[in-house]
């Protein structure tokens, strides 16, 4: 039987060979959304090595064609197509654009890819698996969905977030990923003192078509200068032919969900009755809770507009508009913006030139208030707000008995500081790119790119406050001048990409391969009155040198049989940060996709869907977030204060400042493995990856030698930092029908990171604490991870209670002393999980995301500076965390350094609830209208002590602004 | 299709025109960032960069007071002088700070630093960048360079001189950190900029090397002139012999027993005291905020100049006066009363060096006698009697409402007058002063250096009359011994940063033989090791540069 059946086939193979003529045929492809010709199609005899593609006019020739052969056409972007020869001279093939292939392009730099041929981790969120809620800045749309990215926001109105990709790269240069918005990557989020919220908060979230997050070092290192701490790729949407205008509006109120525990009034005076008895006359009478006084419900709304369409049937546009007002859960806090967004997507001489124009123009108005959590918690609660007597402004101040003035150095009344603090911002922002993507007519296997792109902040601000304000310039000395300062700020960075993209088709070849150039150049320049109320202020114009980035890069894509793929590049960066014979950089990459599931053993399974391996290997550079001129025999100037008496007169003196000839790039090294997998069709998919990174010649600060530099500290090449972990991502649709849909996500990393050498092998301790000046509480030790807690061990009492000053002799040589401080914890996460769930259930939607963070600890500083009895008067009466009940710890010195303090920050956090009802088909006009309400950070779920184990501040909880807790309502509309 | 063609070469040329890798040589484009080059071909160039080295003394960075050109140490406590009074002071029986909770602070007051005190480090990181400072301003104003930069005659003979002051400055460093650390790195002029591993300079032969530096420079510097203020603050002749003196006063501590040089000392204290300096009639007037001008520029042989607009610190006498004041607000002093607004009590003062007025009735007319030794209401109108405070102070350094308390440095003028900054003072540290000598040479005589015992007597007693108005706090001959000195010197020279090397010389410091408060730990007070005469070379300094050798009982 086996012997008959091979027989037959064989048979059946011969048949076209020996009994049909082979023919050619010809056609065009076109695009059905304009009618346009589609170069560039390929165009392949089905399990064959024959093909060809579509040239510039969409016109092909396909020679050596038989009956029965299946030819497919197919092309980025659109759905393939596949037709039976039987001998037609022409086949004229129009191409559909697939919303769903459309999907799986991600853009990889310099070009993109079918999601199917990635060799290297990359992640991609599309909109439609945005996060839901009251997201005003773009990151916030993904959080906890991609394996391995970790995206902490701070509480303020579009707070800021710190976005860590694989846990980051470097202990002094910079960890923040690059962000590159449509080709243009933007300003270095570390420069946010600019007066806007975050490097995101200027962009309209409604504007993002999608995400493409590069992880490892293979895909990332096409961005070599900058790619070593990953690299996330934001498209925005772009004109379609059909016009639709679609209206989100949304509302909601934030309310304050936690707040430190303190004592009550009544609390307070029963407390120094026990340890001040003394005193208990000085106490007030009111019973305010300061923390309450300091926040309120805080409204936003957001409201955006787009309309995109085609301007005369030949033009494609977007335009967008969006509103978003803010309010933080600190009174006076606020964030509003205004952005507006042109997007021209004009195809022409046959779609042989594509030309994407990007423009935004946004204004920010921020008002940012100042961090009085501080002075709230240890305000005296037995005080009221307000004093009708007091002469600062009618709030209550600490004053001298005898001349009525505002003690120093005491806390101050946070309400009046918040309300008489006018701390405002204005940002204008101009940012946007244009694409010239011209495929030769002479030769349409090559295209030419050409993308320029330009990114300016203009930021405007004032601080000012009324001359009765007791935080006035020289309060505390009796002088009522109440402060003002002016700053402006402007920065400019500007791009110019061009390279050239080959792409041909040999057979069940295909090559791609890109060459090109990227040119960079960073300014700012900022002017500052400093104080305008001190006469001896003089105003002062900052300009840091200025940042060029130069590079040429290749890539090379090589696809067989669509299951084996290939891809290497190189790049060559010079950065202006570096002297002349440090500066060029060489970062080179290879990786390499096995599709398993298309060999024969496996192609036919009905289980297995999809099963592709992926190996990687690249190179990346760092040198964002170090200073400029580090390489120059540079001197300073004096600033007005710091200057010297010679002669008689005031000298601006000269100081050489440390200087390293030899500074250059730090390397990372990065391994990858992954394999992505898909079950019954897809209905369950998701990949494993496992990396390894090493981070060579980190960027330190590092102790020189005495005597013959500019500082005992400074700036070399010194330092070896691993990386390594696992991330797990799976996606189902559990049900999915007509009515019915559910589908959930989850996703899982683990990351582990150690120091493998420092300079000198020398501890590095930094992480400046609250309670003392210049403690430091984290560690940098070789063999430990970054940011470790560097604490004495507490000893307790049989009844579990902590003993004051009592730490463990860990070294047991009898004595208690710096030698006997061990690490205690550590800021980053062991793991991270998301679990995103979305039931579609008729015309109900159902959705929410959970995230959890777990294995990492906080230092508790808010307790460990406040939460002894020694602070309850000094100068004058201060409040504490209840926690000092727990202890009886009386003396912060004692007690600072203890591991107490260093709690479990791990947590799982619900970020979002939405449950919403679309209305289809209401009436005319409308194709659909959806309602939606949803809650915003409904709970935690934590054993850490303090308001939030999730914060920014590297692991030192010193108060923060409150997420608080937001209730949605919300509208969609479309037409 | 001539369009696309035109795109085609718009491209190319772009991308020509763009690529100019010339853009990544960067400029400075802010006016307080230099390059060398720049720096000297301006005219006033030498001055601001001499002015850069005597700065290093005063500020901390050139951008703020709050930003420090160091690193590992709070830029406040890394100030030259904060640091000096943290190791000289703060180590003895004279001052304590209320807060241990400021790392390094427990150490140093008592007595038990190692390696890795960031107070330690913060001095010596201090000391060594001024020995980097000086270096530098010799290397670029050599010969060569001003020959290649054309300079005139006057502006060669104004370099002369400043060459010669940064030559002093560098020995000032190295005489610090001898009498600190026993040694130093050994980087002059010749060694390239960089991260060279010089060689370590220690004991003899870094007494020797300062010792020679001091009498080179000599001739190059400008004579002393107590009364031309625009000579104010430089390292002239008297400088340089001050630190001689100090040198040779100390020369048995430094090079060993056996090997004094009381005679030295003493002929260059006369050559001092000879000089043009003469003592302010106002004792406190060397601690006010225009002691640059109130007379006491008459006195103070070297400054290190602070002033509450143009020279800004959180050292110097800004953090002393800022933490005398006492921590209850409704007792005296209070900052207002120093001209400040006050960071709180940061400071009491030790039983014994109280003791030092307050075991002799004859010392409450005192005017050196600044003790705070009672709660006196600061409300003028109110009638509390005043509540005395006790002497000692209480193992909780956190409740300061026991032990003396100090009014020593204000920010008011001698005319009463408060400085222009409350919180950055006008007032210059006194590192050096007249007095001093007289004290020195008073000791050298009796150490057999010389000299003669009534002119030393004169002397002790030109003090007394001035700190007690008349000849009513004169000592008698009898009175005049080595015990008297280490005394009288306390009550002169207290705060000045010179008291644990004064314990040292008179052998009280190590050892049991004599006890103070906190001494090694203890409330009481305890005997100390030996090795505790000096202090570690940080171990982050070692590292970096394994040349650098260490102290006993610190490897």
């Amino acid at each position: 039987m086996k012997t008959f059946t091979k027989s037959a086939l064989f048979l059946l193979w011969l048949i076209p060979m020996s009994f049909f003529a082979q023919s050619t045929v010809t056609g065009t492809v076109t695009d059905a959304g304009n009618g346009q010709p589609i170069p560039g199609v390929n165009i392949i005899v089905k399990e064959s090595t024959n093909g060809t593609s579509s040239d510039f006019d969409g016109n092909y020739t396909l020679n050596n064609v038989n009956d029965g052969d299946i030819i497919t056409f197919s092309y980025v972007g659109f759905t393939p197509q596949e037709v039976v020869y039987s001998g037609q001279g022409t086949i004229d093939i129009v191409l559909q654009e697939d919303a769903a292939e459309l999907e799986q392009v991600v853009l990889i730099g310099y070009g993109a890819s079918r999601k199917k041929d990635l060799t290297g981790s990359v992640a991609l969120v599309t909109s439609e698996d945005f996060n839901a809620g009251n997201n005003v800045t773009a990151e916030n749309l993904f959080t906890g969905r991609v394996a391995g990215v970790n995206i902490n926001t701070n509480g303020g109105p579009a707070g800021n977030s710190q976005i860590r990709i694989r846990g980051g790269a470097s202990l002094n240069a910079s960890n923040d990923p690059l962000i590159v918005i449509d080709g243009l990557p933007v300003n270095d989020p570390s420069d946010d003192d600019n007066g806007s919220r975050s490097i995101l908060s200027a962009i309209n979230p409604n504007d993002i078509e999608s995400f493409s997050v590069l992880k490892d070092a293979s895909s990332a290192a096409i961005y070599g200068n900058r790619g070593a701490n990953g690299v996330i790729i934001i498209t925005t949407k772009k004109g379609k032919k059909n016009l639709q205008v679609s209206l989100d509006t949304q509302t909601s109120v934030t309310t304050v969900d936690n707040k430190v525990d303190v004592f009550s009034g009544d609390e307070y005076r029963a407390l120094i009755a026990e340890n001040f008895p003394n005193r208990v006359s000085e106490l007030g009478t009111a019973n305010t809770d300061w923390q309450d006084e300091i926040y309120r419900d805080a409204f936003s709304s957001q409201h955006n507009l787009s309309v995109s369409g085609s301007i005369l049937q030949i033009l494609p546009t977007r335009v967008s508009v969006n509103r978003s007002d803010q309010e933080g859960l600190r009174k006076t806090s606020k964030f509003e913006r205004t952005t507006t967004s042109l997007s021209l997507n004009p195809r022409l001489f046959n779609n042989h030139l594509k030309i994407d124009v990007n423009a935004n123009l946004n204004f920010e108005k921020n008002r940012f208030a100042e961090g009085v959590e501080r002075d709230a918690i240890t305000f005296d609660p037995t005080q009221p707000v307000l004093d009708p007597t007091s002469q600062y402004g009618g709030f209550f101040e600490y004053t001298d008995a005898t001349t009525g003035i505002a003690i120093p150095n005491v806390q101050r009344n946070p309400v009046a500081n918040l309300l008489q603090t006018r701390n405002i911002a204005n940002v204008r922002r101009y940012y946007g790119n244009a694409k010239f993507d011209y495929q030769l007519h002479f030769l349409p296997d090559v295209r030419a790119v050409l993308n320029l792109g330009i990114d300016v902040s203009e930021t405007s601000r004032f601080q000012e406050k009324p001359e009765n304000a007791a935080t006035g310039f020289n309060a505390t000395n009796g002088d009522f001048l109440g402060s003002k300062t002016d700053t402006e700020f402007d920065t400019e960075n500007r791009l110019l990409d061009a390279y050239f993209i080959y792409n041909k088709t040999f057979g069940s070849v295909n090559l791609e391969t890109t060459a090109g150039y990227s040119y960079q150049k960073f300014e700012a320049e900022e002017f500052k009155t400093e104080e305008q109320r001190d006469p001896t202020r003089v105003p002062e114009v900052f300009i840091p040198a200025d940042e060029v980035l130069i590079a040429y890069f290749a890539r090379a894509n090589l696809k067989i049989n669509d299951k084996y793929f290939l891809t290497g590049s190189i790049r060559r960066d010079g950065s202006s940060k570096f002297g002349e014979d440090n500066r060029w950089g060489y970062f080179p990459a290879a990786s390499f996709g096995w599709q398993i599931s298309e060999e024969n053993f496996l192609k036919n399974s009905s289980t297995l869907s999809n099963l592709r391996l992926r190996l990687g290997y690249g190179v990346t550079g760092q040198q964002g977030g170090i200073a400029a001129d580090r390489y120059l025999e540079r001197y300073s100037g004096s600033n007005q204060n710091t200057q010297y008496i010679l002669n008689g007169q005031v000298v601006n003196i000269v100081q050489a400042q440390f200087r390293n000839e030899d500074i250059e790039w730090e390397k990372i090294t990065e391994y990858n493995v992954g394999l992505d997998y898909g079950f019954f069709n897809d209905r369950i998919s998701g990949s494993v990856d496992v990396f390894r990174k090493e981070s060579n010649d980190l960027l330190s600060e590092a102790p020189v030698p005495d005597g013959v530099n500019f500082s005992n500290q400074g700036l070399q090449n010194i330092g070896k930092l691993t990386t390594e972990g696992i991330e797990f991502s799976i996606g189902a649709d559990i049900v999915r029908n007509e009515n019915v849909n559910w589908n959930v996500s989850y996703n899982v990393s683990y990351l582990n990171q150690e120091i493998n050498e420092l300079a000198f092998g020398q501890d590095i301790l930094l992480g400046g604490i609250d309670g003392g000046t210049g403690n430091n509480i984290q560690i940098r030790r070789q063999g430990e991870a970054p940011l470790s807690f560097f604490t004495f061990a507490q000893v307790y009492d049989s009844n579990g209670r902590p003993i004051e000053g009592a730490y463990a002799d860990l070294t047991g040589d009898g004595v208690v002393d710096n030698n006997d401080r061990y690490v205690s914890g550590k800021t980053n996460p062991d793991f991270l999980m998301g679990l995103q769930s979305r039931v579609d259930f008729y015309n109900f939607d159902f959705s929410f995301n959970l995230r959890a963070v777990i294995g990492n600890e906080v230092y508790n500083n808010v307790a460990s500076a406040n939460a002894q009895t020694g602070n309850l008067f000094r100068n004058v009466f201060s409040n504490a965390p209840t926690s000092l009940l727990e202890t009886n710890f009386r003396s912060t010195p004692d007690v600072i350094q203890s591991d107490y303090y260093v709690e479990d920050a791990s947590f799982v956090r619900m970020d979002n609830i939405t449950l919403g009802y679309t209305l289809r088909d209401v009436m005319k006009g409308v194709s659909s209208l959806r309602l939606w309400a949803g809650v915003q950070n409904a709970f935690i779920i934590t054993d850490y002590s303090g308001l939030d184990p999730e914060i920014q501040n590297d692991g030192r909880d010193q108060s923060i602004f409150p997420r608080g807790r937001t209730f949605l309502l919300g509208l969609n509309y479309k037409y | 299709m001539k369009l696309y063609r035109s795109f085609l070469y718009a491209f190319l040329f772009i991308g020509l025109f763009a690529s100019c890798e010339g853009d990544l040589d960067i400029e400075l484009r802010d006016d307080d960032d230099l390059l060398a080059d720049d720096v000297f071909n301006e005219p006033g160039g030498y001055l601001r960069a001499i002015g850069g080295v005597y700065g290093n003394l005063s500020v901390v960075g050139l951008a703020d007071p709050g930003t420090s050109n160091l690193s590992g140490i709070d830029a406040g406590t890394g100030n030259y002088i904060r640091g000096l009074f943290n190791l000289q002071s703060l180590s003895t029986d004279e001052v304590i700070w209320n807060f241990e909770n400021d790392p390094g602070i427990r150490q140093i007051q008592r007595n038990s630093w190692d390696a890795n005190n960031v107070i330690v480090l913060g001095f010596w990181a201090r000391a060594t960048f001024e020995i980097s400072l000086a270096n530098e301003f010799l290397r670029q104003t050599t010969d060569a360079k001003l020959d290649e930069r054309g300079e005139d005659a006057a502006t060669r003979a104004e370099v002369r001189t400043f060459r010669a002051e940064a030559r002093v400055l560098r020995a000032l460093a190295n005489y610090h950190l001898l009498d600190l650390f026993s040694r130093a790195p050994f980087a002059t002029e010749n060694d390239p900029v960089g991260f060279t591993r010089v060689p370590e300079i220690a004991g003899q032969e870094l007494f020797e090397y300062i010792e020679s530096e001091l009498l080179a420079a000599d001739a190059d510097l400008l004579d002393v002139a107590p009364g031309n203020a625009s000579q104010y603050g430089r390292a002239n002749k008297g400088v340089a012999k001050m630190i001689l003196a100090k040198l040779y006063l100390n020369a048995e501590v430094y090079l060993g027993e056996g090997n004094d040089r009381f005679a030295d000392c003493l002929r260059v204290c006369e050559e001092i005291i000879n000089s043009g300096y003469s003592l302010t009639p106002n004792y406190l007037n060397n601690f006010n905020a225009d002691n640059n001008t109130n007379g006491a520029q008459n006195e103070i042989i070297f400054p290190v100049i602070a002033d509450g607009v143009s020279v800004r610190n959180f050292g110097g006498a800004a953090i002393i006066i800022q933490g005398q004041q006492n921590a209850n607000g409704a007792f005296q002093p209070t900052p207002q009363s120093f001209g400040v607004g006050g960071f709180g009590n940061l400071f009491r003062v030790r039983r014994e060096l109280s003791e030092v007025f307050a075991n002799d009735a004859i010392f409450a007319n005192d005017q050196r006698n600044t003790l705070v030794t009672e709660d006196v209401p600061s409300d003028p109108e109110s009638t509390d009697a005043p509540v005395p405070r006790d002497i000692n102070i209480g193992a909780d350094l956190l409740d300061t409402s026991s032990g003396f308390l100090m009014a020593k440095y204000s920010n008011i003028t001698s005319a009463g007058q408060p400085g222009q900054d409350p919180t950055f003072v006008d007032t210059d540290f006194p590192l050096f002063r007249l007095a001093d000598v007289y004290l020195m040479y008073a000791e050298a005589h009796l150490e057999g250096g010389g000299g003669s015992r009534t002119t030393a007597l004169g002397y002790i007693n030109d003090l007394r009359e001035r700190a007690f108005g008349d000849a009513s706090g004169n000592i008698a001959d009898a009175d005049l011994t080595l015990d008297f000195i280490l005394d009288e010197r306390a009550r002169e020279l207290h705060w000045e940063a010179h008291r644990r090397q004064d314990l040292i010389r008179f052998n009280r410091y190590t050892g049991g033989s004599y006890i103070w408060s906190f001494k090694g730990g203890p409330q009481n007070g305890s005997s100390i090791s030996e090795n505790f005469k000096l202090f570690p070379v940080p171990a982050s300094s070692r590292s970096a540069n394994p040349a650098l050798g260490q102290n006993t009982g610190f490897e």
